[in-house]
């Protein structure tokens, strides 16, 4: 039983980071239906930037974490303004192929600054054990489940409450009759995907003071966002962050109690169930309109 | 084909400038994993190689002609490495091949070797049935798990008086071999199995497995993992709260190993076939040469490239020629003195004679306990073990 809860405390905490890690692309492949496979490589600039903004220039980890969601807002409203852009409007595939040409470049040319190395960020609370009762967590994971609810919340807030967010459910519900509304529809785009990019690199910097950071992960975080967007629903909030909690459950409990060595299967299993199962996933926004 | 246009993108833009071909030079192709969960690894291999030419250059070279490595990305795949060594072969014309990381992926290259009659020497890979494959030109100059478990378990079961050890390893042909044969060499030692898991490369969160390494009853853990998994895992198992002993296999006694982990690297013990602090006038020449030239010390893999390299140049210079059956026949006689000991092939292309080492992280620095020589497989099996 104690054995149980350990695995069930695992599993929400990495679920909470897969849900953090999956909502950029909820955005940017939900909602606005570009298939982001760069999603991972966000992330890790995220990582990466972070770790140079607080190994190198000396910030702590909170004006780090400003200063990359800054660099990476500035980022991602130029990658749409001048990749995207080009692509709108002429079906999936272009996007595909954009964005996983995006990947390699962003892949390679971190490679050849950062190198190969596993890079430590530092965190802004130690990685002591806390017990509670059975089952053990650290500081910072628990501050980082705390940020990850708030990042969630913010951005929920953002969408639903404010003049920016209506404006983007305007656009991505019918974009020719926003424009005739008279919302400027290219800045909703690009700031959503500037919003997708950040959210993406703050979950990169936050989770590399957990683990560590380090150029190839990118594609190991794209397939486990795109198995959270698919499970919860495309462009679904609440659906992300489920999505992201059933998965690290589903894992945390099969690495438990069959095989940590197959963990990875556990994902694809989830990702096939749901398009047999349940196509637009567990609460599409969009289902209606598929 | 994203894994392909990976492979070319890195070359051609890591690596364009050893591309850049010329007619006098030697060129012998080198296979290792540059991007991937091993890419650090790889990449500490490739410094190993180079600073092997770079001497061999200043000295003149070899056969009057200076060495060219031309290198390729195989990241640790055997689909993209067997693709790497059909190019190098056909397209650049190397003399022989060193490569390629990885046991699944070295196995795959294997054939291609054969095929084109072409030596292939590895460093790194330490299956232990490649060299059972009876392939005239495969020969390795590392240690296999069998021999390392071998040189280890009886100073393992001594010095750290262990009763009952969990075994864990990365979910590949390396980590499920180690685990294998660590294991078979402990209990022959009278020491009880507590637990046996994998994980998978590039896995980030441990805590699952450590929550069933913490109820296994274990008093030591063997981990098989690599720099970026295992500094991970580690960190972790102290987080957890887990005091154990640890003793682990891969390139554990590095500085960046150390730094990855921080304090919990304290009081880790590591078999390796080589660190940075052996003894001997060899091994402080290199340590000395390779900081200069890359700001810190060689780890296990940068090793095992230099050494790699340098067999591979001296049965070129000893063959007198470039002809692939010439080279093959010198490397079968290779007599080279390395910084870890002294290398010399059995009659499958297995290296013995070089020394292995168990340190203890103190004070962020890998401390030497206790060194053995690897012996080879025959010498042992005559021995009865």
């Amino acid at each position: 039983m104690d054995l149980f809860l350990q695995f069930l405390a695992n599993g929400l905490v990495t679920g909470t980071f897969y849900a953090l890690s999956a909502l950029g692309l909820t955005l940017i492949f939900g909602l606005m239906r570009v298939v982001n496979f760069a999603h991972g490589e966000f992330y890790m600039l995220g990582g990466v930037l972070g770790w140079f903004v607080t190994s190198h220039l000396g910030l702590d980890f909170f004006s780090g974490l400003i200063v990359v969601a800054a660099i990476m807002a500035a980022f991602g409203w130029l990658v749409d303004r001048v990749l995207i852009e080009r692509v709108r409007g002429q079906g999936e595939e272009p996007g595909i192929l954009l964005t996983i040409g995006l990947s390699i470049f962003l892949a390679n040319s971190a490679l050849l600054l950062a190198g190969t190395a596993p890079h430590k960020i530092e965190g802004p609370l130690p990685n002591a054990p806390v017990f509670l009762g059975p089952v053990v967590l650290t500081e910072m994971r628990i501050f980082a489940v705390a940020v990850c609810a708030a990042l969630i919340l913010g951005a929920h807030l953002l969408i639903k409450k404010t003049k920016l967010g209506r404006a983007m459910r305007a656009t991505f519900q019918d974009p020719m009759a926003a424009q005739l509304a008279g919302i400027k529809t290219a800045r909703v785009y690009a700031s959503t995907f500037a919003l997708g990019s950040i959210l993406a690199a703050s979950a990169g910097m936050l989770l590399g003071a957990i683990y560590s950071t380090q150029v190839t992960i990118g594609g190991i975080v794209s397939l486990k966002a795109f198995v959270v967007v698919i499970l919860g629903g495309m462009g679904s909030f609440g659906g992300a962050i489920v999505g992201g909690l059933v998965l690290g459950v589903a894992e945390a409990l099969w690495g438990g109690y069959v095989s940590t060595g197959m963990v990875d299967i556990v994902g694809f299993i989830i990702v096939i169930l749901t398009l047999i199962f349940k196509p637009y996933g567990l609460f599409s926004a969009r289902a209606e309109r598929v | 084909m994203r894994a392909l246009t990976y492979a070319q993108l890195v070359a051609t833009a890591v690596f364009g400038s050893a591309l850049a071909l010329a007619d006098d030079t030697i060129k012998i192709g080198v296979i290792q994993p540059l991007t991937g969960s091993v890419a650090y690894n790889g990449a500490a291999d490739i410094n190993g190689s180079k600073l092997a030419v770079e001497e061999r250059n200043k000295a003149g070279g070899v056969l009057g002609k200076p060495i060219e490595l031309v290198i390729e990305d195989g990241q640790c795949s055997p689909a993209n490495s067997v693709n790497a060594a059909e190019k190098l072969i056909q397209k650049d014309k190397v003399v022989a091949l060193s490569g390629a990381f990885c046991s699944s992926a070295t196995a795959a290259i294997m054939p291609v070797a054969q095929k084109y009659k072409l030596p292939l020497l590895t460093g790194v890979s330490s299956k232990a049935d490649l060299t059972e494959k009876n392939n005239p030109y495969f020969f390795r100059s590392a240690e296999t798990d069998a021999l390392l478990a071998q040189a280890f378990a009886k100073i393992l079961a001594e010095n750290l008086k262990l009763k009952k050890v969990a075994y864990i390893g990365v979910n590949d042909d390396w980590g499920r071999g180690g685990v294998e044969e660590f294991s078979k060499d402990l209990s022959a030692h009278g020491i009880e199995t507590a637990m046996t898991e994998y994980f998978d490369h590039g896995a980030t969160d441990f805590y699952t497995l450590l929550a069933k390494l913490r109820t296994s009853g274990a008093d030591g853990v063997f981990i098989a993992a690599e720099t970026q998994d295992g500094s991970i895992l580690v960190k972790q198992l102290k987080e957890f709260g887990i005091d154990m002993k640890v003793f682990g296999v891969g390139s554990w006694a590095t500085a960046d190993f150390i730094n990855l982990v921080g304090d919990a690297a304290e009081g880790i013990y590591a078999a390796v076939p080589y660190a940075a602090t052996l003894p001997g006038e060899r091994n402080q020449t290199f340590v000395q040469a390779y900081q200069a030239q890359y700001k810190q010390a060689p780890d296990k893999y940068a090793a095992a490239g230099y050494n790699a390299t340098n067999i591979l140049m001296d049965a070129i210079q000893r063959a007198g020629s470039t002809d692939a059956e010439q080279i093959r026949e010198a490397l079968k006689a290779t007599n080279y003195q390395a910084p870890n000991g002294h290398y010399q092939f059995t009659a499958n292309g297995q290296a013995y004679g070089f020394n292995a080492a168990l340190v203890q992280i103190e004070n962020k620095q890998p401390k030497v306990i206790a060194t053995t020589s690897v012996e080879a497989p025959m010498a042992l099996a005559a021995k009865g073990e």
